[in-house]
């Protein structure tokens, strides 16, 4: 058994093999997630929009002893990663870190809230500093930084 | 111990790994799970690979102890004269599977016996990994 608590650092071998396969292997692998996630979140961020959103990214906060900070407004969830366990796992390995490693998150991320009628401005920031930042609004606001 | 994890446990994570071998096998066949498993057995795992190479199971029986408790596996592990025996009497990742509702991949034990063989591989050790039944098996390590 490959421990969940070193799921990441497997994750960091997957993508490592999948970006040496060339012909858009990742991309079509984070497809393949955000399928997958659909059926933990799809419904879950049609029927309670943001704010269902908001309680996942929460419960994730907890489980994944996240330092996250969810900023839910009415018509925008803003989630600010200051330090990502994840991308922090997969730096401290001894296998090194697949300079993608982020990418896998906006990868299933914005696929996903696009089909539940949802933007998502995703910023990374640095591949190798665990920050992240994204900001979700309902598509028709589609730039709601122009309405302020 | 190299990696020592503590604070709140991802479960789920076992589910994501289940539909990973999945879709590796089905899109790249066998040979990718080999290639990502060897990797893990002896690049992320490189201390306890090298502790095995140097005739010492030590790391490997901590790493076991500490990652089966922590999950709440049942199991026990049995020194002998030229190894060591792990018996896995409920395997916390296949449990979680169940709990989930998720069918394990047919694959998904070879995480275990390729990371093992792969920690072995050019050392005194040889691994040996059974399944005896859903969520249960014995992986013995020992001398060649």
């Amino acid at each position: 058994m490959i421990p969940s608590d070193h799921f990441v650092r497997f994750y960091n071998e997957v993508f490592k093999f999948l970006d040496k396969q060339g012909n858009g292997a990742l991309q079509e692998y984070y497809s393949v997630i955000s399928h997958h996630q659909e059926r933990h979140c799809l419904e879950l961020f049609k029927t309670k929009g943001l704010q269902g959103m908001y309680d996942y990214w929460e419960h994730i906060r907890i489980e994944e002893n996240c330092d996250m900070t969810l900023d839910l407004q009415p018509d925008c969830l803003t989630i600010t990663m200051n330090k990502c366990p994840s991308l922090s796992k997969a730096m401290d390995n001894d296998a090194g870190l697949c300079l993608k490693y982020c990418e896998h998150c906006p990868g299933w991320v914005v696929p996903l809230l696009k089909k539940a009628g949802y933007e998502c401005q995703y910023n990374i920031i640095d591949r190798q500093v665990p920050r992240c930042h994204m900001r979700i609004y309902p598509a028709q606001n589609a730039n709601p930084d122009r309405k302020k | 111990m190299r990696y020592r994890e503590t604070g709140e446990l991802h479960l789920d994570f076992h589910g994501a790994t289940s539909a990973t071998i999945d879709y590796l096998v089905e899109r790249y066949g066998e040979a990718a799970l080999h290639e990502i498993f060897f990797n893990v057995g002896q690049k992320v795992y490189k201390s306890i690979h090298e502790k095995l190479q140097r005739g010492d199971i030590s790391g490997l029986v901590e790493h076991w102890q500490y990652f089966f408790e922590r999950e709440k596996g049942v199991f026990k592990i049995t020194k002998t004269a030229d190894g060591v025996i792990l018996k896995v009497s409920e395997c916390p990742a296949v449990r979680q599977l169940l709990k989930l509702g998720l069918k394990p991949s047919p694959h998904f034990c070879k995480q275990t016996s390729l990371v093992n063989e792969a920690m072995c591989e050019h050392t005194p050790f040889e691994a040996k990994t059974e399944i005896t039944g859903c969520g249960k098996c014995r992986q013995t390590i020992k001398k060649r």
